[in-house]
């Protein structure tokens, strides 16, 4: 039953009809540990087969959020919703995959030892765990050594080890805190790989970085967290094309061509031959260069420049900071 | 069947770290110890007794000379069972204390707990896994000293079944308070509170002990009271302990005279048995300790 209504769950999110039970679901969630607050109201919503970002600088709740979102820590306030249930009952964790942050596992154990134990505990049956478990080791690129304890594990194949465990049972929703803290830039890569697989899977994956880059590769929506509190949230492209720029580069600059670009939308800097105009959306850049063109100027280029998460990141998060 | 996942999870983690290897090979050496040790004992004494009853220096009879034999294996039978409960309960305490306190502080259990099961299976399943290895641990090796004390020496204790039996409750009221432990504190700091509380009983079991002896004391017997409340365990011991003891051993003794007796009343044996409501409280104590941890399990950050 389950089964079908997330099928169906995820149908109706994708047709963006909106009557979907998400997949993530806070409000106001609060987590003070005695004085110290680790969340201020939290509210996020994260739909049936999103990539979702929860990106903030180390010590702004993130990890305390997944936490509450598993059912290891109890919220002082608020409630969290896993597809409608909340996470401390044991089944509403059911089709949920987790890397921890620091991936300790138990280190007198074989790799496939320990995906077996997690394979009962996640209720699959002996023939499933006897096929997915060889599968997904090579999957991860730990074929071979799957055997040997993982005492013996470097920090990269334990990592990788969490996440062959996230995906182990094939889960609908996945969180992962700091996939890629571990990994040499080829293992993210590949990190990334995995994340756009189980999204075109159709499955939701929740991930908590500090890797603005991580983020943006990957990421449909982002929520970024500073200090407890989401300080901005939204589609990616939302959150970098709200100022988006133009660069343009003309024989000449006078007044003429700044009041013609005033009307399209606000000169942010001229240096030189070159202006730099800020607009609101990208979608005026053809008429620009056709009305450019007809009053005579010659266009040498017109390019536009997106600010990166990262611009966007340090803004809020160093306003806040301030604040 | 969660918990039986955990459970065989966990005596793969005892097998794999070498405890039932390491278990095994101090095991059989103990009872190897003991054998030898009675066998040679039993029979030196035997041959001193009867070589003195040839020469005539023995008393009158042969009742005493058989007496003082009873009493010698009776003694041996106590110290041996006396050094597998103390192994046990150490074992308990350790596997107690290890149980869940480690895999928290380093993080392993994080990703356990965020499967499909709850905290109450977890520690079901991690108790049942212990308790079951330790009561093997108690079965084989109080098994083999008495057997090898009947082959040797025909000895027949009181009632082996209550001997095992109050000899496993101990292990389990142990292993319940060192895991409630585990649960709620830091594991150095849970391996000091749990040598001291069992250290404290077994003071307590002396105090209690030395309190019986004429003239007796009050204050003694009440302090041993107090202490066995806290933690009885060496209270359960001395239960068993005196269903070790053979029936014709416990008649010579009251037979004998207060004098016989009280020689051969051992300070960590008892010639009583357990008071009915002292059995009840250690048989409710690791119920309670258990359900205690799991309540302070689910309210538990992590």
């Amino acid at each position: 039953m389950s089964r079908t209504a997330s099928a169906e769950e995820w149908a109706g999110a994708t047709a963006g009809t909106g009557s979907a039970v998400p997949a993530i679901a806070t409000s106001g969630l609060h987590k003070a540990f005695g004085p110290r607050v680790a969340l201020h109201d939290l509210t996020i919503k994260v739909e049936p087969g999103e990539v979702f970002g929860f990106l903030g600088p180390n010590g702004a709740g993130k990890t305390t959020a997944m936490k509450i979102l598993l059912g290891l820590v109890r919220p002082t306030g608020g409630e969290a919703l896993l597809f409608g249930r909340s996470p401390a009952e044991p089944a509403a964790r059911r089709r949920v995959g987790y890397l921890p942050e620091h991936f300790r596992f138990q280190e007198w154990a074989t790799g496939v030892e320990l995906l077996d134990f997690h394979g009962r505990l996640a209720g699959m049956a002996a023939a499933e765990r006897a096929e997915r478990i060889p599968e997904l080791l090579e999957r991860v690129g730990l074929g071979g050594r799957g055997d040997e304890r993982v005492r013996r594990y470097s920090k990269g194949m334990t990592q990788r080890l969490g996440l062959a465990l996230a995906i182990l049972h094939r889960p609908d929703l996945v969180l992962l805190d700091e996939p890629t803290s571990a990994l040499d830039p080829v293992g993210r890569r590949e990190v990334r790989e995995l994340v756009r697989e189980l999204a075109a899977g159709g499955v939701t994956v929740f991930l908590n970085s500090h890797l603005l880059t991580e983020v943006e590769a990957v990421c449909d929506r982002v929520a970024i967290v500073n200090q407890g509190r989401v300080v901005a949230s939204g589609p990616l492209d939302d959150l970098a094309g709200a100022v988006t720029q133009l660069r343009l580069l003309l024989d000449r600059v006078d007044r003429e061509l700044l009041a013609l670009l005033g009307r399209h939308g606000q000169v942010a800097r001229v240096e030189g031959t070159g202006v730099t105009l800020a607009v609101e959306t990208l979608d005026v850049a053809p008429d620009l260069a056709r009305l450019l063109v007809a009053s005579g100027y010659r266009l040498y280029g017109l390019v536009p420049v997106q600010r990166s998460l990262e611009d966007i990141f340090v803004d809020l998060v160093g306003e806040v900071r301030e604040g | 069947m969660s918990v039986l996942v955990v459970a065989r999870w966990t005596v793969l983690e005892a097998r794999r770290r070498r405890l039932l290897l390491a278990g095994v090979v101090l095991s059989v050496a103990f009872v190897a110890l003991f054998a030898v040790g009675y066998t040679l004992l039993y029979h030196d004494q035997e041959r001193s007794l009867l070589e003195a009853q040839a020469r005539g220096l023995g008393q009158p009879g042969g009742l005493a000379a058989r007496e003082e034999l009873l009493a010698v294996s009776t003694l041996l039978v106590v110290l041996g069972l006396y050094g597998v409960q103390f192994l046990a309960a150490l074992l308990a305490l350790f596997l107690g204390v290890a149980s869940v306190s480690p895999e928290l502080d380093s993080g392993a259990l994080h990703a356990v707990l965020a499967r499909p099961l709850s905290r109450l299976d977890y520690l079901l399943g991690r108790f049942l896994a212990l308790a079951a290895l330790l009561a093997g641990y108690v079965v084989v090796m109080s098994g083999s000293l008495l057997l090898t004390a009947r082959i040797v020496a025909g000895y027949q204790p009181g009632d082996v079944g209550r001997v095992v039996g109050l000899m496993l409750l101990q292990v389990l009221v142990l292993l319940a308070v060192s895991l409630l432990g585990s649960t709620v504190l830091p594991t150095l700091a849970n391996g000091v509170v749990m040598l001291t509380l069992f250290g404290l009983a077994w003071l307590g079991g002396i105090l209690g002990f030395v309190g019986t002896i004429p003239p007796g004391s009050e204050l003694l017997a009440n302090l041993g009271t107090a202490a066995s409340l806290l933690l009885p365990a060496d209270a359960v011991w001395r239960g068993a302990s005196y269903h070790l003891l053979p029936p014709s051993f416990l008649a010579a003794t009251s037979l004998g005279g207060s004098g016989e007796g009280q020689d051969l009343g051992l300070p960590f044996a008892s010639l009583t048995p357990i008071a009915p409501a002292m059995l009840a409280w250690a048989v409710a104590y690791p119920v309670a300790c258990f359900a205690l941890a799991v309540a302070a399990f689910r309210r538990r950050d992590l």
